[in-house]
């Protein structure tokens, strides 16, 4: 008896197992099937991706799509021009932020508590809120299709960043800091030499993903740039959509395919670093 | 003399902060206050940039946009498109935490590679995303509708968009939470656990009974991230649903009069309605933040 319903919860639990994998086997298809589906449309003549039915494969393969890119938009310059915005921002934004966190964490600051949560609630404001009187600042300057008005707010720091390095510091023992003060180091030296180094782990993580947000961002750049010369990646690719009547799917499909790539192949390196970055970033871990 | 010494070093240190908070305080001041007092003040007017007229009108704008024959009718579907497409938010996170429980179980292999798969959209150019699954939802063309051998209009009809939407949204946006729901899980003591099965629960019972409540925190942080996104949603309108009238958001008409059409009065009206739902949204959900449990 004791050994049937043994056997039969034996049978029961390889069968919930089975149905798991089943689960989970449908979905990581599911995920990447369209990233598939991208890859192959890529190498199509655009007749064979406007007819009807089921044709996952090229039936004549051809890399044209590729060559027409270069030739109807700056790609090259595109990502030159993304980068021109995530060097800087990343670069001194963190900064900015780290120091202003220190501040925080380290000094006696005056008001601290009601200076942080006032700089904390522009992360309730949306940017749609925002962008009328910016566009109109930007524009009254002439700097609209230049770079200026993406890279100069964040050199001001991120908030969201500020709000998590001030936790990360907290962990970090006051008696490092002492100790340098008694060496007479002054506080910018101090966080430089003694709070960066330390900060590290948690500004790569806050990084990783400024650095993706701003790749990816597209409202912004859109209401700037009007001009392919100085876009970045995402509204210089949404041009080959629009300047084909978005029925060149082959070429719109390389076009994604390609400012994808960058990103991708730094996930698929640092994947395991991605996934214990988020996990720091929202707090959970 | 040393208590008059040491005031000094504080006031010292004092400035010192002060300097170092000063390019947050900068940055936000011009950036984010000077430009929401702007907007709020353009809001009662009839701001026109190109014209240059400028009158104030009071609340007349705000009128408009319930009211005005033209602006009435697509600011009013615009809150329903909106809210229809928020519908993405709860069913990614009932479909996350189902498929982050099942990953999480001990006796299932593989955790790193799907974990991999699942993320893979989040890190995808957000261009690609949209283009991917337009091509796919295609009437003619499209796979979706070979598949089924349909000819669904997806991407014309001014509800099926939003469906189409939804369904793309929640394909980006299980990765995330998925490995977020993860991270809160492995969190949670094996013990309790296993005190429920000494007490012979079974999985259905360990699941609302340990797991959920003990993920609440990551289930607070999905809801107010998932709902903010939500209601700032713009790209898609653009790259996904090119400007289709049934796709059309909040953010949408707010750019599409503003910088469009330079209705400035009328846009800026409309951005701080947006805006104080946020707020509200965010003020609220911390207020009723009480159930949210915490493991420590």
């Amino acid at each position: 008896m004791e050994q049937t319903i043994k056997k039969t919860n034996q049978v029961l639990s390889a069968v919930v197992l089975g149905a798991m994998y089943a689960v989970m086997i449908v979905l990581a298809f599911t995920m990447i099937f369209p990233y598939i589906y991208m890859v192959l449309t890529t190498f199509k003549p655009m007749q064979e991706t406007v007819q009807a039915g089921m044709h996952l494969f090229p039936v004549h393969w051809t890399a044209e799509a590729y060559a027409e890119v270069w030739e109807l938009v700056p790609f090259g310059r595109g990502i030159l021009n993304t980068m021109t915005v995530e060097i800087p921002v990343i670069l001194v934004g963190t900064f900015t932020s780290a120091l202003g966190a220190f501040a925080f964490a380290k000094m006696r600051l005056p008001c601290s508590r009601a200076l942080l949560l006032t700089l904390m609630s522009s992360m309730m404001v949306p940017f749609a809120a925002l962008f009328l009187p910016q566009y109109q600042i930007w524009s009254s300057l002439n700097l609209t299709n230049n770079l200026l008005p993406l890279i100069l707010p964040g050199l001001f720091g991120n908030i969201s960043m500020v709000f998590f390095f001030i936790q990360f510091m907290g962990g970090i023992p006051n008696a490092l800091l002492e100790a340098a003060k008694i060496d007479g180091c002054g506080y910018f030296k101090s966080f430089v030499h003694i709070m960066l180094p330390l900060l590290w782990p948690a500004m790569a993580a806050q990084g990783v993903f400024w650095f993706l947000g701003i790749w990816n961002d597209y409202f912004a750049p859109s209401i700037y740039l009007t001009r392919e010369d100085v876009m970045t990646l995402q509204p210089l690719i949404n041009r080959l959509n629009a300047t084909q009547g978005g029925r060149d799917f082959p070429l719109v499909m390389t076009g994604a395919f390609l400012s994808s790539i960058p990103l991708i192949a730094v996930y698929l390196i640092f994947q395991k670093y991605f996934m214990s970055a988020l996990s720091i970033t929202s707090g959970i871990k | 003399m040393e208590k008059h010494k040491d005031g000094k070093l504080v006031r010292r240190e004092k400035i010192t902060a002060l300097a170092f908070v000063s390019p947050l305080i900068i940055g936000f001041v011009v950036f984010t206050l000077i430009c929401m007092i702007v907007s709020f003040a353009w809001s009662f007017t009839n701001f026109n940039p190109i014209s240059g007229r400028m009158k104030f009108d009071g609340l007349e704008r705000y009128v408009e946009l319930f009211t005005h024959p033209t602006y009435k009718k697509a600011f009013l579907d615009s809150i329903v498109n909106t809210l229809f497409l928020l519908l993405s938010t709860p069913l990614c996170i009932v479909i996350s935490v189902l498929i982050a429980s099942l990953m999480n179980s001990k006796k299932f292999k593989g955790k790193t590679f799907f974990r991999v798969v699942i993320y893979l959209p989040a890190v995808t150019s957000v261009v690609a995303v949209n283009y991917i699954w337009r091509y796919m939802f295609e009437e003619n063309y499209g796979l979706i509708n070979a598949f089924f051998h349909a000819n669904i209009p997806w991407l014309t009809d001014n509800t099926l968009i939003k469906v189409a939407m939804i369904i793309k949204n929640v394909w980006g946006g299980i990765g995330t939470q998925v490995i977020l729901f993860m991270a809160g899980m492995q969190n949670i003591s094996d013990e309790y656990y296993e005190a429920a099965e000494l007490d012979g629960a079974g999985a259905a019972y360990k699941f609302f009974h340990i797991t959920l409540p003990l993920v609440t925190p990551v289930l607070f942080y999905t809801i107010i991230t998932g709902l903010i996104g939500g209601f700032q949603l713009y790209a898609d309108v653009e790259l996904f649903a090119g400007g289709q009238y049934g796709s059309r958001t909040i953010v949408h008409f707010i750019r599409n009069y503003g910088v469009g059409q330079n209705l400035y009065g009328l846009a800026s009206a409309a951005s701080f309605l947006l805006a104080a739902v946020i707020m509200l949204i965010t003020a609220l959900q911390f207020k009723f933040s009480k159930w949210v449990q915490y493991t420590d």
